[in-house]
């Protein structure tokens, strides 16, 4: 497909430019709707690294599993030249037309079933002649051969087995061994310390790289995750830090000339987001989809944190890079462990997330049900279209409305109930910015609604979701700001104005904990009603506060994480106002709150 | 006199309901019903109701959230939680006689009774219904809307699927004795799917004709057995092994019956071996299903709505916010907002009548749970208590036009009362129990503090319980008057008196010389000393017995004898007094405080409700009113369910209407994860650990009760208007049938705190004063006719 080789200047070009029209977003916020990083108008040329999350199927899932009859020869056996073909030939033959491309084979492609590990006479992991008995290339060629993408996996460092006690040549150098690309006191780094970590400032060190990188290119291979990335993959300090190994990749993939989209994992650390945006196309946002244990996944082991880990992230994903939420275990309910409603649910936030979508499944036992998730083109076109992520737009309670400003003037509103019971979920027009009538196109059903005054409320099983176009045909909704810091407001506890360069006014009011708290005073609405009340907030974690009018008991509402202490977030809460003045109070109760920039009020409810 | 049917060959029964028009309302059992009175069509009450008797919600419940989520429905007997699910129907069937269990007649080593679900039994489940329609899956259906008519007794779920509407309704039809689910659609839509039966036990289900079914019997040699038919219209409708299929039709009707062969008769052990159950329920299906669905509806709205239309309350006027809000959402903004919702709130005292009429009539009473379950393990076996609960279930019955429904539980006391007098005489001076009479007399009848339905005790001996059962039972009296219900609990209320003759010792209370009589060891429910004397629940509770037996017995003319010896020891109870150190009415014949301050139950204010032996009017030493006040105020606002509506109540009693009115709102907070408060389907949750919640119907009757309450307060011949009226409700309302004592029913209309117009009619009461604030005035009646008053506002 690519007749040249890729160049990766321009698109470091390109992603520099959306990250400066991200962050001037940010501090022009004036009114709150667009502290939301609007959509990315910048378009990326189709072949592009990364202009769209990529969509493929990985083998870690069914490796993870003690899924019966998964790994017949020990943990992770899973693994093997047969059965990444088998399911190279299902992908090809099942999904590959909606736009699945990669098959990525994850951890172990080097090491046998006891986990012993091979390397060439270079220290460069080398195929477990059991598991791939033709080596890797001719698992790429296959992959090739049937029209698809082959990626690979390495962990982060020198792995400890590849030191051999320092006397592996690095391959290009000039006499260099393992000894001479790490430090001398063998500091381990990566998310489990099995590698030593690569001390960059010798001149060897990157030549290993470039080694690693050449072998995967001449193999063939177009994509590589590189797992165990710090900070993050639970680790942190300079220990852990692999920004250095990760610019290493790029440089090596760059000088290979092989386009090869690299993937970090896993936890990566938000603070450093610029830099896994420099460097990769993608990142994972979040631990392990997978439960490693008798299913694939389960919902509580880890795929519902997502919706809590997922909104620090959003802003950060755009052509060129996104936030990987991890496999898509949705196409065998009895393998994947999860209800029918928890599968949509999961396929709905990872498309709405722009999350690269590649499932964890065997492709050779999708389900009906499954095969309906995974190709429904409506909602694969939400991941892959030329839209924003969706950000959520009412507080992370277990009823959540998640939505995205789409280039054409609609929205993609997905909405999710997340308790562990059957629920109503509403989404009020007026928490997306407008009021009157709006069309609904339901996507997972491929059917259209009709149209719907002021809000739409649909019943959602435990766990569930769904996912609309909603296309306006009303107006904007009018609102008047009422900044935290006005003088008029009614500070308790240790609330405290602080300075907020994003904020509106410059300032917000923070300290709101245990038992701090902010009134607002005087709000003044035309008649008795619920008003869909937007909070302007910084949150560097999520934080409940109870929100009350008039010295009602109010409702505690979580408020999802803004990333750090330096970007404003919105979400929208209804409250009951009376004709004439009210008060509106933010109280941290037992708990830490969030610092609150400040709410606007609807002129009509 | 009451005459026991089931020595009647059924045949006979039948034309004896068929010539005499008697219905077999009394009649505890599953058993062949008369031929129902239809409704002819032009007359019949076929439209929905008016919203404010019907509750909405936008969510259905599903397999795991049934108790929350679940709705009601039932015809007195035969009751399932439905879930609504457009693809998936769920119905948990219960019959209000499937019980485990038996007589329980082994003390444990202690002299008490096991509590235990093999020898004492428990409530369980008769089976699941499900009607699954594989394209209906709720993620692929918009416009869910689902309510309870709580005028009409049916259940509706609406959505829309393709662009068509379908509908089902569901309903449980006393006159036809059997559950039905009537699926209709309009816009061309067909049903495929399928309906299932299945036991709870491990039981076999078969088809067999048009009908499937399953029999079996429990080890107590109970048998019960459940049958479901079903048909439909343009389409196919297939019984095949155990299930029935059904595929492109237009509409389907499904009709579901079962019960057991239960009889109320200890001598023949509680069993009616004549009866088939399995074929029983398989003859009332294919009856039923012989009647169109319409048919079916009409017949059965007439008769729920015969006993709903008894009574009507309006609490003022909620905002067009509030009414746009469905029943969930509202109950939830009633507690975030803090503002009132008088239609709701007089809805949710509906929703407990609702409960009432579905779940006691002509069959067991209601017990903890009432005839709802979500499994075979409900809390404390779903049983009998006896120190609040089951007497709280019932308070409402009269003071909200539903004394036919009292009923159940008059006949459960009586056809327990044998056995229970035999347990009592074999079992209770058992020399291992710390309650049994100390002076060796034993004689009459008392109980457990749980009881099951065959005639055994559970848990430990309540020595008083027998009174506050009496007690209940004489209440019913005073509002109804009815002679034939006095004539019934004579036997129950002598027999317990008998009891406390023998019970009672003779005290002379320190540094006087005065001899009183206490009631022998005891616990104050459910706290403090085990082995107290004199505790004030026994002694309020055997002083209103006695008073009451000897009305009895003037007013039947009989046991003159007995009576002056009754009215003797009654002269010589030992009576509470105030706690020199705490100022509240002594729990214990003690001035310290020997149990939790706070401590749900309130069994030293029984004599301020439900008995009225305290009374704020100046009758009572106000002392003794001011202990009980303190004693109240102590006991704090912040319970849960019963335990908040009978603190309620009490305040009710003492005319403090923000107490009462905000005990009540307590209730109405919404229960999430278990906590306690009000479910979306409105059953009060108690919370029993963290995320741990399990229902218990007593609160969605003690607190209407309470709210009746707050409106008249009444004793024989004494009625009080508005006594404790909110500011919440007190711009405008109205109250129609409610119940007085002294056997009167009032319709009170008020505006701005002053009652406006009072109607009272006797059904059987003569003489009344009517007061409010400072005006009274003095009624006299014949039975059945009725008086206008008007002159209260100024």
């Amino acid at each position: 497909m690519r007749s040249s080789p890729y160049s990766a200047m321009p698109v470091r070009t390109l992603r520099a430019a959306v990250v400066l029209a991200l962050a001037a977003g940010a501090v022009t916020v004036a009114p709150v709707a667009h502290a939301r990083p609007a959509a990315p108008t910048v378009s990326v040329a189709a072949d592009a690294p990364a202009a769209k999350p990529y969509m493929g199927w990985s083998s870690w899932s069914m490796q993870s599993s003690k899924y019966p009859g998964l790994n017949p020869d020990g943990d992770y056996s899973y693994l093997t030249e047969a059965n990444v073909t088998r399911q190279t030939d299902a992908l090809a033959a099942k999904l590959k037309k909606y736009g699945y491309e990669y098959v990525n084979i994850d951890a172990g492609w080097w090491r046998d079933n006891a986990w012993k590990p091979e390397y060439d006479q270079y220290a460069r992991q080398k195929a477990d002649p059991k598991r791939f008995p033709h080596g890797m290339k001719a698992v790429a060629d296959h992959i090739h051969a049937k029209g698809l993408k082959a990626g690979i996996y390495l962990p982060a460092g020198l792995e400890k087995e590849a030191f051999d006690d320092g006397r592996a040549p690095i391959r290009n150098t000039d006499g260099c061994t393992t000894a001479d690309i790490v430090y001398s006191d063998l500091r381990t780094t990566n998310g489990w310390d099995s590698s030593y970590k690569l001390d960059f400032s010798r001149p060897c060190t990157q030549k290993y790289i470039d080694s690693q990188a050449q072998l995967i290119a001449d193999w063939g291979y177009d994509f590589l995750k590189l797992d165990g990335v710090g900070p993050g993959s639970g680790k942190s300090g300079d220990q852990y830090d692999n920004v250095a190994d990760v610019a290493a990749w790029h440089q090596a993939i760059t000088a290979t000339g092989r386009p090869i989209h690299l993937e970090l994992s896993w936890s990566l650390d938000i603070g450093h987001a610029a830099d896994w945006q420099k460097y990769s196309q993608g990142w994972r946002i979040d631990t392990d989809v997978e439960c490693y244990c008798n299913t694939l996944a389960s919902w509580e082991n880890s795929v519902d944190d997502r919706w809590d880990d997922v909104p620090a992230w959003t802003r950060h994903a755009g052509p060129g890079g996104w936030n990987d939420l991890d496999s898509l275990d949705v196409g065998n309910g009895e393998m994947d462990g999860l209800t029918k409603a928890e599968r949509q649910s999961y396929a709905t936030l990872w498309a709405i997330a722009k999350s690269p979508l590649y499932t964890g499944d065997d492709l050779t036992r999708l389900d009906s049900y499954g095969l309906s998730l995974l190709t429904n083109k409506e909602v694969i076109a939400v991941d892959q279209g030329d839209t924003p992520p969706a950000h959520p737009i009412t507080p992370s309670d277990p009823q959540q409305v998640w939505a995205a400003k789409n280039p054409d003037g609609s929205y993609t509103v997905a909405l999710f109930n997340l308790a562990d019971r059957p629920a109503s979920v509403s989404a009020p027009w007026a928490t997306l910015g407008f009021t009157g009538r709006a069309g609904v196109r339901d996507l997972w059903n491929h059917e259209n609604l009709g149209s719907f005054k002021d809000r739409i409320t649909e019943a959602l099983p435990a766990h569930g979701s769904r996912l609309f176009t909603v296309t306006p045909h009303g107006s904007a909704l009018d609102l008047t700001a009422h900044e935290a810091e006005a003088s008029s407001n009614t500070l308790a506890g240790n609330a405290s104005v602080a300075d907020c360069s994003a904020c509106s006014g410059a300032k917000k009011v923070g300290n709101l904990y245990l038992g701090g708290k902010l009134t607002f005073n005087d709000i003044v609405v035309p008649k008795s009603g619920t008003y869909q009340v937007r909070i302007a907030y910084v949150s560097g974690d999520a934080r409940s506060a109870v929100v009350s009018a008039n010295g009602g008991a109010g409702a505690s509402h979580k408020f999802p994480s803004t990333g750090d202490w330096g970007t404003v977030g919105a979400v929208t809460v209804p409250l009951t106002l009376k004709a004439g003045s009210n008060t509106i109070t933010f109280d941290s109760g037992n708990g830490y709150a969030p610092d609150i920039d400040r709410i606007d009020v609807p002129k009509s409810s | 006199m009451h005459t026991d049917p089931s020595h009647l060959p059924r045949r006979d029964l039948l034309a004896l309901a068929a010539t005499t028009g008697v219905a077999l309302a009394g009649l505890p059992a599953f058993t062949a019903h008369a031929t129902p009175e239809r409704p002819d069509d032009t007359n019949s009450p076929s439209h929905m109701s008016s919203s404010r008797d019907t509750l909405w919600w936008q969510a259905p419940a599903d397999d795991d959230s049934m108790i929350e989520q679940g709705l009601p429905v039932g015809n007195g007997r035969l009751g399932a939680l439905a879930s609504n699910d457009p693809g998936r129907e769920l119905l948990l069937v219960t019959d209000a006689t499937l019980w485990t269990g038996n007589l329980n007649d082994t003390l444990d080593a202690d002299g008490q009774f096991p509590y235990d679900r093999d020898n004492f039994g428990s409530f369980t489940l008769l089976g699941k219904l499900t009607v699954d329609l594989p394209d209906h899956d709720l993620g692929a259906v918009s416009g869910y809307r689902r309510t309870l008519d709580l005028a009409r007794g049916v259940v509706t779920t609406s959505y829309v699927r393709s662009g068509v509407t379908y509908q089902r309704q569901i309903f449980a039809s006393r006159p036809d004795d059997v559950i039905v689910l009537h699926f209709t659609q309009s816009g061309g839509g067909r049903y495929t799917g399928t309906v299932t039966l299945e036991g709870t036990h491990g039981e076999g289900t078969h088809g067999e004709g048009t009908a499937v079914a399953f029999g079996a019997a429990f080890a107590n040699g109970l048998k019960y057995g459940a049958a479901v038919t079903a048909h439909g219209t343009g389409g196919r409708v297939t019984v095949g092994g155990s299930r029935i299929d059904f595929a492109g039709c237009k509409d389907l009707t499904v009709v579901l019956s079962g019960g057991t062969d239960y009889a109320p008769d200890a001598a023949k052990g509680f069993r009616d071996p004549s009866l088939d159950p399995e074929q029983l329920a398989r003859t009332k299906v294919r009856d039923a299903a012989a009647h169109s669905a319409d048919t079916l509806l009409r017949t059965h709205v007439a008769d729920h709505s015969a006993l709903f239309g008894q009574f009507d309350l309006a609490l003022g006027t909620s905002s067009d916010g509030q009414r746009s809000l469905d029943t969930w959402e509202r109950i939830k903004a009633r507690t975030e907002t803090g503002d009132p919702d008088p239609e709701l709130e007089a809805a949710y005292v509906q929703f407990g009548r609702y409960l009432m009429i579905s779940g006691s009539r002509g069959s067991l009473p209601l017990g903890l749970q009432g005839l709802w379950l979500d499994g075979n393990d409900p809390a404390w076996m779903g049983d009998y208590h006896t120190d609040i609960n089951i007497q709280m279930n019932y308070w409402m019955a009269d003071r909200a036009g539903l004394s036919s429904c009292f009923d159940a539980l008059t006949d459960y006391c009586l056809a327990q009362l044998p056995s229970w007098t035999d347990l009592t005489r074999r079992l209770f001076n058992d020399s291992r129990n710390r309650y049994r009479n100390s002076s060796g007399k034993n004689a009459g009848w008392t109980i457990a503090i749980s009881t099951n339905p065959y005639g055994g005790g559970g848990w430990w001996w309540h020595p008083a319980g027998n009174a506050w059962l009496c007690n209940s039972l004489w209440e019913h009296y005073e509002y109804t008057r009815s002679r034939a219900h006095l004539e019934k609990i004579y036997p129950l209320l002598k027999g317990a008196c008998e009891f406390w003759e023998a019970r009672l010792l003779t005290t002379t209370l320190p540094g006087s010389s005065r001899e009183v009589l206490i009631a022998d060891s005891d616990w104050s429910p459910e706290q403090g000393p085990l082995d107290a004397k004199g505790i004030t629940y026994a002694q309020e509770l055997v002083w209103a017995l006695f008073g009451n037996f000897c009305t009895a017995a003037t007013e039947l003319r009989c046991d003159n004898s007995a009576a002056a010896r009754i009215s003797g020891l009654r002269k010589r109870l030992y009576l509470p007094q105030v706690s020199p150190k705490t100022g509240w009415l002594e729990e214990w014949m003690s001035p310290d405080n020997l149990g939790e301050t706070t401590h749900r139950h309130l069994s030293p204010l029984v004599g301020l409700f439900p008995g009225d032996r305290i009374r704020p009017d100046g009758s009572t030493p106000d002392d003794i009113v001011a202990g009980a006040t303190a004693l109240l105020t102590a006991r704090g606002m912040n319970s849960f369910g019963w335990a908040n509506a009978w603190r309620s109540l009490c305040w009710a009693r003492l005319k403090d209407a923000d107490k009462a009115y905000q005990l009540f709102v307590n209730n109405l907070r919404p229960s999430t994860d278990g906590s306690n408060g009000t479910a979306p389907n409105l059953f009060d949750i108690y919370e029993l650990g963290p995320g741990d919640g399990a229902f218990q119907i007593d609160a969605n009757f003690g607190t209407p009760a309470a709210v009746v309450e707050m409106l008249l307060y009444s004793r024989p011949g004494h009625l009080e208007l508005l006594p404790a009226l909110p500011d919440a409700w007190a711009k405008s309302g109205s109250v129609r049938g409610a119940g007085a004592r002294g056997g009167f029913v009032v319709d009170l209309s008020w505006r701005d705190g002053k009652p406006t117009e009072v109607r009272i009619r006797s059904v059987g009461g003569r003489t009344t004063t009517v007061a409010h604030g400072g005006t009274s005035r003095s009624v006299t009646l014949r039975p059945g006719a009725s008086v206008t008053l008007r002159d209260f506002a100024r």
